[in-house]
């Protein structure tokens, strides 16, 4: 099991996790889970960066 | 394109939900943008996966690929000022896409799309990987 104070490595098992989204797609405010992406089999793509209406 | 091989790409910064509508609806590059655009604003998804900043409260630049088993497969983060690379990230999706379905494989470093050459690993192989990948 992983540790809750340490980091995730390459290779381990993600937590199941939720966040709150804005969709863009549905104009609307929305939820996605790690879990719900697992029982529709997809890869999922966590994409990280500091902060909105910044540049890169 | 990312649809296309299998994956969802979801956004994460701490921005709240809220700044996510103001911006998506004001930045004229992201008016085609389809994709969720996730919300942490306490941290705890940048913490889990280690790119949170404690100075700032901001996530740095990190790109997470997970299988659909749920497993992480693949880590990549910057530091604030260098972009990622799309079509890089595009590629390492697709080589994962693909060795899920041909786990006896490899992607050698030259691979770039389905139909490239993979290689085989195997006691055979072992000092002869240039003769294999001629």
């Amino acid at each position: 099991m992983t540790d809750s104070s340490s980091p995730l490595r390459v290779g381990q098992q993600v937590p199941d996790f939720k966040l709150e989204t804005f969709d863009p797609a549905k104009g609307d405010f929305s939820e996605i889970s790690l879990a719900a992406q697992k029982n529709a089999g997809q890869w999922t793509i966590l994409f990280f960066y500091p902060a909105d209406f910044t540049f890169v | 394109m990312f649809r296309k091989a299998g994956a969802e790409v979801i956004t994460v910064s701490t921005d709240t939900k809220f700044v996510h509508l103001a911006w998506q609806r004001d930045e004229k590059l992201l008016e085609k943008v389809k994709y969720p655009m996730g919300s942490d604003p306490t941290g705890k998804l940048s913490r889990m996966f280690g790119v949170y900043d404690e100075d700032s409260g901001l996530a740095l630049r990190g790109t997470f690929i997970i299988s659909p088993a749920g497993v992480l497969l693949n880590s990549e983060v910057n530091f604030y000022n260098l972009g990622r690379n799309v079509e890089e990230i595009l590629r390492k999706v697709t080589a994962n896409v693909h060795l899920a379905g041909n786990p006896a494989e490899a992607c050698p470093a030259q691979w770039h799309m389905p139909g490239d050459k993979t290689l085989k690993p195997s006691a055979k192989m072992v000092g002869k990987v240039y003769e294999a990948l001629k």
